[in-house]
């Protein structure tokens, strides 16, 4: 999967889970500035296990600042797909 | 095959179970529930169930026969460990305003009164005890499970409902996933006539202190009995196989030396030298595999300290019984795929909030104390979304939306 798959994917998980704009979304935004608390962030890393079919440990998650900070650990923790 | 035919068998008469066998019925689904201990009796322990799931008893009418049993806490307490002062303080019956905010009581109820109510709701027919599961075996489009007692049966779902240390779920995931947490507690169930010491002995109360706390609540339906649960940062690792192990009857008094004389009275009261192990569920990917699904503490068993390992299991429940009665038996992927998606969400918020909430009751005397006691003082305003949270407006809520409840 290419990184701008990656981020639409995560783009669609904010959308579905948080009712985020995906105008509004890009890689540098913190998620607070979306208007994320820790208990939605926490939906929505849940919500992107399952899309990726990987999962995100807790302590991992609770350092994810930016969108960016999800979009990169999934890049690393996913296994190639060619 | 309408979903009505669907052939459900249970793993665990449980809370959850129990619960989901009832959830069934209600949306016009049968099923057979399996239960390895020969009789249904718990030992020594309660629970606080909580609006999210009296709610759904209220609707099956069983919330009369759960208040006579039950005794509800006048307030929500934190305590220092040592002096007993009130650090804080907030009104549950009192004023009534736990079910003026949440619209379903707070409920302290001996399992074994909750277990009772609700196999006897169901039908105790439906309940086979002594159905030790000891295989799972797919056969084309249903699944043998074969007991200890030599008993086959057949079903077109299988729901593991068996606890944390679930036999169903090492089916599932192909893995042992409990996590022991490095705390274990003593527990007990007293009389409250011989707690002299105990101030607002009918109150929900944690008395916090370093490296432990001890958390009580009354029941029966005149609060004549006091629940107590003693949580301890020791040992470093369990090495029994079963999750609790016998200690030496000095152990448990020992381990709160110093502390007020309402918590040494209580834990010496209960004469109880059994330490309980404290375990998780590490967070899971997948909750089914083929026709096998988990629920309660099998999916994701959770420290106590928000006291929802059973209300959860309940929400779970509900859900579970929305989901299958919408599915078809060659099309289970697509409700067990909805019903994980709904139900990881919110337990892992409640799981990874217990963890949090476990270090907090533990500190010492000092800063850090201080601020977890301006926390404390704000709990009803930060956790009310675990209280408030309603399972058949989330299935309604869903895309596509589950029918909330059952048409009539």
């Amino acid at each position: 999967m290419s990184h701008d798959e990656t981020l639409a994917g995560i783009t669609e998980v904010l959308a579905a889970v948080a009712s985020v704009d995906a105008s509004d979304v890009a890689p540098e935004k913190t998620l607070a500035e979306l208007g994320l608390d820790s208990m939605t962030a926490l939906e929505v890393v849940v919500a992107a296990e399952d899309r990726f079919g990987l999962l995100i440990p807790d302590d991992e998650a609770a350092r994810f600042r930016t969108v960016g900070d999800l979009v990169g650990y999934l890049e690393r923790a996913a296994v190639p797909a060619r | 095959m309408a979903a009505t035919d669907l052939r459900v068998a249970i793993i665990g008469a449980g809370i959850g179970g129990l619960s989901l066998a009832l959830a069934l019925r209600e949306r016009g689904l049968t099923a057979d529930v399996y239960e390895q201990a020969p009789e249904l009796t718990e030992i020594g322990a309660a629970i606080a169930l909580s609006a999210n799931s009296t709610r759904e008893y209220a609707r099956l009418g069983l919330l009369d026969e759960l208040t006579a049993a039950s005794t509800i806490p006048t307030e929500l307490i934190y305590r220092h460990w040592r002096d007993g002062s009130r650090i804080a303080a907030h009104p549950v019956h009192n004023d009534n305003t736990y079910v003026s905010r949440f619209g379903a009581p707070y409920l302290g109820i001996h399992r074994a009164d909750l277990q009772k109510a609700l196999s006897g709701a169901f039908g105790v027919k439906y309940v086979h005890l002594g159905c030790r599961l000891v295989n799972i075996i797919e056969d084309n489009n249903a699944v043998v499970v074969e007991f200890a007692n030599g008993r086959v049966e057949h079903a077109d779902i299988v729901v593991g409902a068996d606890g944390v240390r679930s036999t169903v779920r090492r089916w599932v995931t192909g893995a042992d996933d409990a996590v022991y947490s490095g705390t274990s507690a003593f527990r007990g169930i007293v009389p409250t006539d011989n707690l002299p010491s105990l101030p607002d002995p009918h109150a929900i109360q944690f008395w916090m202190g370093p490296d432990a706390h001890l958390l009580h609540y009354a029941i029966g339906g005149n609060g004549e009995l006091v629940n107590f649960f003693a949580v301890v940062e020791t040992p470093r690792m369990w090495l029994q196989d079963s999750t609790v192990a016998d200690v030496h009857e000095d152990v448990p008094i020992a381990s709160f030396r110093g502390w007020h004389r309402a918590v040494t009275e209580m834990i010496r009261a209960a004469e109880s030298p059994i330490r309980w192990g404290l375990f998780t569920v590490r967070p899971l990917l997948r909750w089914y595999r083929d026709r096998v699904v988990i629920l309660g503490d099998a999916a994701h068993g959770m420290l106590p300290h928000h006291g929802q390992g059973a209300n959860t299991s309940i929400e779970d429940a509900f859900a579970l019984a929305a989901f299958l009665t919408e599915s078809r038996s060659d099309d289970l992927d697509t409700a067990f795929v909805r019903y994980q998606t709904m139900r990881r969400a919110r337990t892992r918020k409640i799981q990874r909030s217990s963890w949090v909430t476990s270090s907090l009751l533990h500190l010492p005397d000092g800063p850090a104390a201080s601020v977890r006691n301006e926390k404390v003082a704000r709990v009803p305003q930060d956790f009310g979304w675990i209280h408030d949270y309603d399972v058949q407006r989330a299935l309604a809520a869903l895309t596509p939306p589950v029918a909330a409840r059952p048409s009539d």
